[in-house]
């Protein structure tokens, strides 16, 4: 089984695709229709701005391609960060952007409340539901995270995982074949290793 | 909650694992003991002097660094423009570490967060006391005064897009006698980003007063004998115990 680390010209690509490679599994990143429609699973990772992130994924034809592979095909998809952000409707970081829209979530300005933004760090995300990707790891469990924007979305259900920060944040969500993770699982140790494991096992 | 960081900081002269004194590299690492698993973070900085050295094997070490390395990882040195950050993120780094270029040109900080984001930014700031409570900013490897206060650019640097700030006493480099705790509390004031705090530390106490006394999100050491399993366990047991939440 081969996994597809989406290249849009963003993003810590090279921890992701370590880190897959570390769990036994072959990675390909790559920005090429027929490379990813080949692989098994997707991962759309991401460090940037949400505007900067749309744009390439346009330039790069992505959204078509991504757009057939996971509402149409429902090939399994987690997105990182920057990538679990672009998945939601729209964004304000930097203007007004559009998104994926493939999760009913806007994509806001941390309020940290008199708390130092980004937020940057270790934190413990709570299990708000059972869901695979939470297999065998503890509740509470701690994520490195670092954002300035964080998805918001319009109704629980989708959430599966919140962290406190100012708020319970999301920190996690699934919809069916849609994964999310706003932390970096790849860059979150033991417990990142078991949660990208458990996507890429799914 | 987010925990407060423990960071590691490997200075690498032409790719070869250094300590520093002053600034000025002072014993040299015959092997990597660094514990990729206890630490919650890694800078990796190249203090190679212009001139000396390859640029490739600093690369090189930084990438063989990044295959093992689940944790964030913040490379340095020497970053002049967006080409040079780009390289460093190809071989593995999460975020850049600026520092003289930036003093130069600090258009550098805007460029890169446009590009990856203000996240991806670390401003590093080497500061010297010049004795009179106040400080000095310096640049290249603290040899060059800017006659810039260390609150005031780490507040401009935090305005052009820098996502953290990482401040360094010259003075307490290498010496084990603590923080500067004056000049990490001057420059967590200034700002609302995370700030990391480094120079100087010898025990655990002193990372309890880096958070405590200097308001940092983040306390780093360059000192070998703080990398190991059980050091950093120790560190964070005894950090814990002070009741500063940690990730254990």
């Amino acid at each position: 089984m081969s996994v597809a680390v989406v290249d849009y010209g963003l993003g810590n690509l090279r921890s992701v695709a370590g880190a897959i490679t570390k769990l036994g599994f072959e990675a390909v990143v790559s920005d090429d229709a027929s490379e990813l429609e080949r692989a098994s699973k997707l991962i759309l990772p991401g460090v940037g701005a949400f505007g900067d992130g749309m744009r390439l994924l346009h330039e790069r034809k992505l959204t078509t391609v991504l757009n057939r592979l996971v509402i149409e095909l429902q090939r399994p998809i987690l997105g990182v960060c920057l990538g679990a952000e672009l998945m939601a409707r729209d964004s304000e970081e930097f203007g007004f952007h559009q998104g994926l829209g493939w999760i009913d979530a806007s994509v806001k300005k941390i309020d940290g409340g008199g708390l130092r933004v980004p937020h940057v760090g270790w934190n413990a995300v709570h299990q708000t539901a059972t869901h695979p990707m939470f297999a065998d790891v503890p509740q509470d469990s701690l994520f490195y995270f670092v954002h300035s924007y964080h998805i918001v979305c319009d109704r629980p259900g989708t959430e599966i995982g919140v962290a406190e920060y100012g708020g319970p944040r999301t920190a996690a969500f699934a919809r069916g074949n849609i994964w999310g993770t706003q932390f970096h699982p790849e860059k979150s140790q033991r417990h990142g290793l078991t949660l990208l494991g458990n996507f890429l096992r799914a | 909650m987010v925990r407060n960081r423990l960071v590691t900081v490997l200075t690498l002269n032409d790719g070869v694992l250094f300590r520093t004194k002053q600034f000025v590299p002072d014993y040299r690492y015959t092997s990597n003991f660094v514990d990729l698993w206890s630490i919650d973070e890694i800078v990796v900085l190249d203090v190679t002097r212009p001139g000396h050295g390859d640029r490739a094997h600093f690369y090189d070490a930084v990438s063989r660094l990044a295959e093992n390395c689940f944790v964030p990882l913040a490379v340095g040195g020497g970053v002049r423009s967006l080409a040079d950050a780009r390289r460093l993120l190809s071989v593995g780094a999460d975020k850049v570490v600026v520092n003289t270029g930036a003093i130069e040109r600090p258009e550098l900080i805007t460029d890169i967060a446009t590009a990856y984001g203000a996240q991806c930014v670390v401003v590093s700031i080497d500061a010297h006391a010049r004795g009179d409570g106040t400080y000095d900013v310096r640049s290249e490897f603290g040899a060059t005064s800017t006659g810039q206060s260390p609150d005031a650019w780490a507040k401009r640097a935090e305005t052009l897009g820098a996502g953290e700030i990482f401040i360094t006493s010259i003075d307490k480099d290498g010496s084990l006698e603590g923080y500067d705790n004056d000049l990490n509390h001057l420059v967590s004031r200034a700002v609302s980003v995370p700030v990391l705090v480094c120079g100087g530390a010898g025990n655990w106490q002193h990372f309890v007063d880096g958070f405590r006394i200097g308001g940092a999100s983040a306390v780093c050491t360059t000192n070998i004998y703080h990398f190991t399993e059980t050091s950093i366990r120790s560190a964070k047991r005894f950090l814990d115990a002070a009741g500063l939440p940690v990730r254990l």
